[in-house]
């Protein structure tokens, strides 16, 4: 219950944050980097339920940890995008070109190798043309559009200084337990 | 002729010419052989634009899914399967006809310098005999993302367009289509997406599981008040691209599970008792229990309603929970009134999106990324295909 009473305060702090910014303020583009911050903790408590209860999602069940250029790497659960793995650049590095944006949707997922949830940041890359390499739609827990913090369809260059999608990592933020 | 200046200029100018009537004195050597007729002799020809007569009943209108194909806006024949015509847009455009359907409004965005440089977000506005550009309306921010159809809208008369921003504070713009400028952006804190209804109002979806009413007061300005959370938003939330009616006003806000909330949008919206596809066809219903494979909706744009006969038309697979995208091995004919399944139409392979023409001989419009398949709306028979780019946005006449 803990856990969730911060979960809550988050969303406030987010709500308020997003209804109060004019779109063309400083205070705006400060949000943009602030907005996925405050989010972090909402999607875990579901999903560590999950683990906790050792049922692990669809998509645990057929994961894997070796090869993170495929779809089904561990950490992909909430991924939608061409993977940066596959483009010259890593799990936590954009290729050579791109540019990391500074906004994030997030995730969580469980490794298969100890059966934790770990808290994923999938991050953009951007500014280059489109990677057309490893194209993967990770769909676990997933968000509509209007909740964004877990939006995997928003184009996340947002305070990027360019809305050119090349690729996407997932990064690790840490244990969502 | 002798005022042209000599030399390469005058060359290439009378190479273009040369070029224009080339089809004029190519021919001129073969004489025709003795006791042969003489055939008319062609005529010269101009440029031109072929006319256009307006969106037809049976055409299906669709943007490009983004930094994948060509962007553009393109309107393909359904009775033929052929192209009718193309507009230009950016990428990551929305786009919506005006009741005339005449007119074409394109929400889009543009950086000076291609990938970079100094932002334009645009209303573009295009019409005519011949469907061209006729001018923009400046826009304070738009949402970029992949396709959303519920991204951008016009009021019921076609007054007012409404275009969801994310900045990322989302707000939805409102624009005086018949003054040409933006009135107003209403914050919508926590909420996405624009249902419009009634003369000047909108609905939009919020993260709690809520809607956000806008609505406009005796002076026409904006308040905001949230409806009663209708929707488990972490375990079955309702799909972006869920379907209205904006005459009606009714909206079928449909769940990845496939339960179908349908909401009366109004200052105060009803809802009527949610119902569940699975179950319209005999089936348990759909949960969002780990390991469970039953049938439930998914795709891109994997819902289209007909409003005349209260017909929801939806892509299936047979899935586990949050397979909310894969693409659907049938389309699912549902009777909205009834809570009913009327048919099962298979797919030649899955279908993410699907749309329905509004009129008596309805036409089934399946798409996958590459193809399109015209369906008979009402036996589910494959009349015809061709080859699309991966398609964005779909809209058809009336919807």
């Amino acid at each position: 219950m803990k856990r969730l009473l911060v979960d809550n305060l988050g969303e406030r702090l987010t709500r308020r944050l997003a209804g109060r910014l004019s779109r063309r303020s400083a205070l705006a583009r400060l949000g943009a980097l602030l907005v996925a911050a405050p989010a972090f903790p909402l999607l875990p408590v579901q999903r560590a339920r999950a683990a906790d209860e050792g049922k692990g999602t669809d998509f645990s069940r057929a994961a894997q940890t070796d090869d993170n250029t495929a779809c089904n790497y561990w950490r992909y659960c909430g991924i939608d995008g061409n993977l940066c793995a596959c483009c010259g650049g890593g799990m936590h590095s954009c290729p050579p070109g791109s540019q990391p944006s500074p906004t994030s949707w997030i995730g969580s997922c469980i490794n298969p190798a100890d059966q934790r949830s770990y808290l994923i940041a999938y991050r953009d890359c951007c500014g280059a043309s489109i990677c057309p390499k490893c194209s993967c739609l990770g769909t676990d827990h997933a968000m509509p559009i209007y909740r964004p913090q877990a939006n995997n369809h928003i184009i996340w260059c947002i305070g990027a200084n360019t809305f050119e999608y090349h690729c996407s990592m997932a990064i690790l933020v840490g244990l969502a337990e | 002729m002798n005022r042209l200046p000599h030399g390469r200029a005058a060359y290439g100018i009378a190479a273009v010419l040369a070029l224009s009537a080339g089809r004029l004195v190519l021919p001129a050597h073969a004489a025709p052989a003795a006791g042969q007729q003489t055939p008319p002799v062609l005529q010269s020809e101009t440029a031109g634009v072929t006319p256009f007569q307006g969106l037809a009943p049976h055409e299906l209108v669709y943007s490009a899914m983004d930094a994948i194909a060509p962007p553009g806006i393109r309107i393909i024949d359904g009775d033929t399967a052929k192209p009718v015509g193309t507009v230009y847009s950016s990428e990551y455009a929305n786009f919506a006809w005006a009741p005339d359907n005449r007119t074409l409004y394109i929400s889009e965005t543009y950086w000076t310098m291609g990938n970079r440089g100094k932002r334009e977000d645009v209303l573009s506005i295009y019409g005519g005999p011949k469907l061209q550009n006729e001018g923009e309306i400046a826009l304070p921010g738009r949402l970029i993302s992949d396709p959303k159809t519920n991204s951008f809208a016009l009021s019921p008369d076609g007054h007012y367009a409404y275009d969801y921003s994310f900045q990322p504070a989302p707000s939805v713009t409102v624009i005086d289509l018949k003054q040409g400028k933006v009135l107003t952006s209403v914050e919508i804190p926590g909420c996405g997406l624009v249902f419009p209804f009634g003369e000047r109002g909108f609905a939009s979806l919020c993260g709690d599981g809520s809607l956000a009413v806008a609505d406009t007061d005796a002076k026409g300005q904006y308040s905001v008040h949230r409806s009663k959370r209708f929707f488990d938003i972490m375990n079955d939330p309702v799909f972006d691209e869920s379907v209205a009616d904006r005459k009606s006003g009714l909206a079928l806000f449909i769940t990845y599970d496939g339960w179908v909330h349908p909401v009366h949008l109004a200052d105060q919206p009803r809802f009527d008792k949610p119902w569940s596809m699975e179950g319209a066809a005999g089936l348990s219903p759909a949960t969002s229990q780990v390991g469970q494979i039953t049938w439930r909706p998914g795709g891109q744009a994997m819902a289209a309603y007909q409003a005349a006969t209260g017909r929801l038309f939806v892509a299936m697979h047979e899935g586990h929970p949050w397979s909310s995208e894969q693409g659907g091995s049938q389309v699912w004919v549902l009777d909205v009134r009834q809570h009913r399944l009327l048919k099962r139409f298979d797919v030649p392979e899955a279908a993410t999106l699907v749309a329905v023409t509004q009129d008596a001989q309805p036409l089934l419009f399946a798409l996958s990324d590459g193809w399109l398949w015209v369906m008979s709306a009402d036996s589910g028979a494959v009349l015809r295909a061709t080859q699309v780019v991966a398609p964005g946005v779909l809209r058809v006449r009336g919807h």
